[in-house]
């Protein structure tokens, strides 16, 4: 069955099949959550409320939407509300260690932990579009022109701001390498 | 080639996105300029560390909390459907009742002015008295409802009818008096004023049927100021569950 279908029959009153939907996009939707507020605790949240979300605003998914871009507009409304709430809609201006020990978990491999460290740094540089648009272009794998659906832009706008933030981020990992 | 094309075009190398002949730009550039090996460099370490980046696990606890989510909801469903086909069935009797009431009532009264051959100005004038006096009959419900309905059909409402109307919707100890108050001046939101006392009689109206039918109007009418006292409402420890659903699905629509 297809994510629309399943929906459809949420909406419909089968609450159930709402499990099938958690089981298939929990796992994308918590990690695009962690990229976003670099906090898997929060992230743990996040997911939650997205999930409960789903279910009692379940009559506002529209018949012949794509079930997956209306699920992450519903992600992205739950990060919205957190940062509102939170009033972390500027970044930062320190990084807390144990926040960062938190979401690198140790590995075996200790070159690579070293490098997702500075990337998580470097990621956390970045204004939250460009981080939303490096979690859902290179970590979720979603393609250009389902991006610009979802954020009511278009593909070439994507591309140029894709581009731009990896620019950034390439100068704030270099610049963070050298401390 | 400037630095930021360089990018731009060592991204979409890295990525694979190049022509032949563009893939071919680049590899001489690669070839000759220090510079652009050192940024190919940097952002095959940059994007490699990006594709290497493991995905996290999400908590398996998860699973279950959100399966008793979803119990309560479905008991919650199973518990309000029932209540709500009453609901309607209630509204559906009172709504025939009323309209049978309303239909006679214009039939005798139209009747009536015929027989008296007044001119149309004193009919105007008359109707309107009529209306007032309906609604500030304070014996019978019915009456008022029918002195709404008679509001209702008038096309162009002046001050006075409005201020009445409004008057009923916030004040009537009648819940159905209300509502139908809320119906007839959801035909004059155009008046200045109707909306501001939608909004406000949202904030105060403690009657989950009528709280619904003013959630439902102000999303009907795309009423974005309505979002705040939809939020109180979802607060509010003693508004029913159907109430507060409705509450959240008009903040969602609004928003």
């Amino acid at each position: 069955m297809t994510d629309e279908s399943i929906m459809e029959a949420v909406k419909n009153g089968d609450l159930q099949q709402a499990s099938v939907l958690f089981d298939r996009y929990q796992k994308p939707i918590f990690n695009f959550l962690a990229r976003m507020t670099l906090d898997r605790n929060v992230a743990e949240d996040l997911t939650q409320n997205v999930f409960f979300r789903l279910i009692r605003y379940r009559t506002s998914f529209r018949e012949g939407n794509l079930f997956r871009s209306w699920v992450y507009q519903v992600a992205r409304n739950v990060f919205v509300d957190h940062c509102h709430k939170e009033k972390q809609m500027r970044k930062p201006d320190y990084v807390d260690v144990e926040k960062v020990r938190d979401y690198i978990l140790d590995r075996d491999d200790e070159e690579q932990s070293e490098r997702e460290k500075v990337l998580y740094l470097s990621l956390q540089r970045l204004s939250i579009e460009q981080r939303e648009l490096l979690t859902l272009t290179r970590f979720q794998g979603m393609p250009y022109h389902e991006v610009a659906e979802l954020l009511g832009t278009s593909v070439a706008n994507i591309k140029v701001k894709v581009h731009r933030a990896i620019r950034q981020l390439r100068d704030h990992y270099f610049e963070l390498e050298k401390i | 080639m400037d630095k930021e094309k360089l990018e731009n075009a060592l991204i979409d190398y890295i990525d694979g996105l190049l022509s032949e002949t563009e893939q071919a730009m680049v590899e001489h550039e690669l070839a000759t300029n220090p510079e652009a090996r050192k940024i190919h460099e940097q952002l095959e370490v940059v994007l490699g560390t990006m594709e290497a980046y493991r995905e996290f696990e999400p908590d398996k606890n998860a699973r279950s909390e959100f399966q008793e989510f979803l119990d309560a909801e479905m008991t919650n469903v199973r518990r309000i459907r029932p209540a709500q086909r009453l609901v309607y069935r209630i509204a559906a009797a009172v709504a025939l009742v009323i309209t049978g009431a309303g239909i006679g009532y214009w039939i005798s009264w139209q009747q009536e002015q015929k027989s008296q051959l007044m001119a149309l100005k004193s009919e105007i004038r008359q109707t309107r008295q009529l209306v007032m006096d309906k609604l500030e009959n304070d014996q019978s419900a019915g009456q008022r409802i029918l002195g709404v309905q008679a509001a209702y059909a008038i096309e162009s409402a002046d001050q006075e009818i409005i201020d009445a109307l409004i008057r009923v919707m916030n004040a009537d100890p009648n819940a159905n008096v209300r509502l139908s108050a809320i119906d007839a001046l959801k035909h004059f939101h155009q008046e200045p004023g109707v909306r501001k006392a939608l909004i406000r009689a949202l904030s105060e109206e403690t009657d989950p049927v009528v709280q619904i039918a003013l959630i439902r109007l102000m999303i009907e009418m795309k009423e974005k100021e309505a979002i705040e006292p939809m939020r109180q409402i979802t607060t509010d420890v003693n508004t029913l569950p159907a109430v507060r659903d409705e509450a959240y699905a008009g903040i969602f629509r609004l928003s």
